[in-house]
């Protein structure tokens, strides 16, 4: 019988290299560490280092208009002159109302109508119905606010068509009427985000254990009782995060207001977000622009931990 | 007798093409394929003229005279982020733009920085760009920067200023005119002309849209831009303060206040807001766009707008006429009236190599020929060379053209500041007056109480 030559494997050859890789990533921590390097570097990149530069350039006077003057420090007076501007508190007051307001109503319904599909499977029209309630999430908030411009348009809009059937033939100025521009965004903000409540709710309603529901039902408890004692301590977390979601990304708005109104009439729709694109993209002061973000980034941030706090320390409270 | 003339015309031949090919042949460009890359605003006429013309006739121009081939391209943003999209690509030293139309205040803000050419050196090396301009305010306007200086940033793209568009089949009709003289005691004006409009001051003006609001009827007597996106509230606003003697700063001194917060200019902004209740709804709102869609609907029956609109101011069935706009009436009786100038200069970039330099050359050369701005007049453009202006039947091509030629002379028209602050002085002009066109107090009082914020706000940012 003939004997095979099986040639040694050479150094190059592909069998070593994948042995060499494979030694190089049987070090858990080195694995660990190119695995998280582009993240980081990533994080670096687009995060940490422009967020330092918007710091650095807060504390200096610079605008586009005059890009040849160079970026003096000026120390706080960007700051100052926001804290002590009428504008930046207007701003601040619509933009907590406006979050105040959305995400409330955007909960309520978003529980209600989570309770209305909850275990529904053989509700007809479901999946219909749900597709049709999501459709406005997926929207383009920019879309969404010229969609809405134009259906409430005082001229042409179908909107104020059918108010003008209930109202005398008259239409109704819904954005250009200074008292009725905000409720009239806010509005369109609950329509449009109601329904990523609702998904939040469904999700929350989903991790509450059948058997407890069933033994709930065996023990005849009340509605409200199964709502307090069961759905609301295995759902709320997901609940809370949805509005915790929320609260962030309303604080946020700026595209579908000012698509709608562009903060108008005179200031009365002028969130936050739109005062600072105001700052930054017309008056094109990127200095007080960047101690104008900073502020709001740092509101958020605020925010955000003391909702983090406030469910930490009720979990805290409960498991002890 | 054959044989001569067989070598004369054969001569000629001869000499016609060597001066064909050495007329082709003195550009650098020869052979070259080349693309010029213009940037300009969106979803305005007068920009996308630029490059309609550009693509069809200048590409053919370009070929025949200098013998390389040309791609116009074009760039767009709309008016309120033009200067964004432009200012960061000269920030980052690019030369993809190497025409942008600009807006005459931003010469101050584009040259500062070095990021555009200045035109002096061109001008006088191409002596087809030393043109004779038909208003020496409006041109300067265009081209200088510092104010009061020779220094030239920019050549004219187009000219344009706010004129009013009317209905003729309200203001021909007889019942209509019967019925105004019956109530106001006075004639409707009949025609388009001038002198049939001079007499037309604010106040008889509101009477007019007094007269023609009737909401039964969903008709109203104006439309007038009160968005404060941009600059546009701005423009509407200042044909009253100017008519009325009124100025918005003092060039020399930098100083707001003063000059903009008079008791004059707080009673013209009043006035302007009092002009709301004869706009359809949604007057605050109203942009460029809002004025076409409502005077194209039938809902004004008169509309103050862009002569640069004037394509697009037509009501289906019906004639429109351009005409001047109203007026200030002095104490002697005359009218006076000095509109907002529009337009928009050309910028060349300051990051162009020589190539693209040489077809921005070419093009400009082409561009202010008296045939190109000819065809750009017919076409809905409106010129600023002289030569074009005061040609026969310059009047005769557009039908806004009556009034546009009155409203671009010296002193009946006016640009604002060119200084590099223009746009947060803008910003806090905007923001302020539309809050108080969207308030409920149109007092006298409260308007000058908002001019008195506003200077206060930009003589701070102009003494910086």
């Amino acid at each position: 019988m003939a004997q095979v030559a099986v040639p040694e494997a050479g150094k190059n050859s592909p069998a070593r290299k994948i042995g060499r890789v494979q030694q190089f990533f049987s070090d858990d921590k080195r694995f660990l560490l190119v695995i998280l390097l582009p993240v980081v570097l990533f994080f670096l990149i687009w995060n940490a280092l422009p967020t330092m530069w918007m710091v650095g350039m807060s504390f200096r006077e610079y605008s586009l208009t005059s890009a040849t003057k160079i970026a003096h420090f000026i120390g706080l007076d960007n700051f100052v002159y926001l804290i002590t501007s009428a504008d930046t508190w207007s701003a601040l007051s619509k933009t907590f109302l406006f979050v105040v307001g959305g995400v409330f109503f955007e909960t309520v319904l978003g529980i209600m109508l989570g309770f209305l599909f909850w275990d529904s499977s053989k509700m007809p029209g479901r999946r219909f119905a749900l597709t049709l309630l999501f459709s406005p999430m997926v929207l383009a908030p920019i879309a969404a606010g010229n969609y809405f411009r134009l259906m409430v348009n005082p001229n042409f809009g179908v909107i104020n068509y059918l108010i003008s059937l209930f109202n005398g033939g008259k239409a109704v100025e819904l954005l250009t009427n200074a008292s009725l521009a905000f409720p009239t965004c806010l509005c369109v903000d609950i329509w449009m985000w109601t329904p990523f409540m609702l998904m939040m709710t469904l999700a929350a309603l989903g991790s509450v254990p059948k058997a407890e529901l069933e033994a709930a039902n065996i023990d005849r408890l009340g509605w409200w009782q199964k709502f307090t004692h069961i759905i609301l301590p295995h759902g709320k977390y997901i609940l809370m995060l949805g509005i915790l979601l929320r609260t962030i990304d309303c604080f946020k708005t700026m595209d579908l207001v000012w698509t709608m109104t562009t903060g108008g009439p005179g200031n009365s729709t002028e969130l936050l977000g739109i005062g600072l694109y105001r700052v930054a993209f017309q008056s094109l002061n990127l200095g007080r622009a960047s101690a104008y973000a900073l502020i709001t980034l740092l509101i958020a941030i605020a925010f955000t931990s003391i909702f983090l706090f406030v469910l930490n320390r009720k979990n805290s409270a409960e498991e002890a | 007798m054959k044989k001569v003339l067989a070598f004369v015309v054969a001569t000629l031949i001869m000499v016609t093409m060597f001066a064909g090919v050495s007329a082709v042949a003195e550009s650098s460009l020869a052979g070259k394929s080349v693309t010029l890359s213009i940037l300009g605003i969106g979803g305005w006429k007068p920009s996308s003229l630029a490059q309609e013309m550009g693509s069809e006739l200048f590409a053919s121009y370009a070929k025949q005279k200098y013998g390389y081939d040309v791609t116009v391209t074009f760039a767009e943003a709309p008016f309120d982020s033009l200067f964004q999209k432009a200012a960061t690509s000269l920030a980052a030293e690019s030369s993809e733009y190497n025409l942008i139309i600009s807006d005459s205040q931003w010469l101050g803000a584009l040259s500062e920085p070095g990021w555009i050419v200045q035109l002096n050196d061109l001008i006088a090396a191409n002596p087809g760009l030393n043109v004779d301009w038909y208003s020496k305010s409006a041109s300067s306007a265009y081209q200088i920067y510092p104010d009061g200086t020779d220094k030239i940033w920019g050549l004219p793209q187009e000219a344009d200023v706010l004129i009013m568009y009317v209905r003729a089949d309200k203001f021909t009709d007889e019942t209509e005119r019967a019925n105004f003289k019956a109530k106001y005691g006075w004639d409707l004006p009949a025609d388009k002309s001038n002198a049939a409009w001079e007499d037309i001051d604010f106040v008889k003006y509101g009477q007019i849209c007094e007269f023609f609001t009737r909401p039964d009827q969903n008709m109203y007597g104006t439309t007038i831009q009160y968005s404060k996106i941009y600059d546009y509230l701005t423009g509407s606003l200042y044909p009253y303060f100017w008519s009325a003697g009124g100025e918005v700063w003092d060039p020399t001194t930098g100083k707001v206040s003063g000059v903009l917060n008079t008791d004059k200019n707080a009673e013209m902004l009043a006035l302007a807001k009092s002009m709301m209740s004869y706009c359809p709804p949604g007057a605050i709102d109203v942009d460029i766009g809002g004025i076409v869609e409502n005077y194209t609907t039938g809902k004004a029956v008169t509309a103050w707008q862009w002569a640069a609109m004037g394509s697009t101011m037509n009501v289906e069935g019906t004639d429109t006429w351009g005409v001047i706009l109203p007026g200030y009436r002095k104490e002697d009786g005359t009218v006076n009236r000095c509109s907002s100038l529009g337009g928009q200069p050309w910028v060349v970039n300051a990051y162009n190599d020589a190539d693209q330099m040489q077809v921005v050359t070419d093009f400009l050369n082409w561009w202010y020929s008296d045939e190109t701005q000819l065809e750009f007049a017919k076409r809905g453009g409106s010129p600023l060379g002289k030569n074009v202006i005061n040609s026969e039947g310059f009047e005769d091509l557009q039908p806004w053209f009556t009034a546009y030629k009155y409203m671009m002379q010296d002193g009946n028209s006016k640009d604002f500041w060119h200084a590099p602050a223009y746009a947060e002085l803008l910003a806090v002009q905007q923001e302020a007056w539309s809050a108080f066109m969207a308030g409920t107090d149109g007092s006298v009082a409260t308007a000058k109480a908002v001019l008195d914020d506003i200077a206060a706000k930009q003589d701070a940012i102009l003494a910086k």
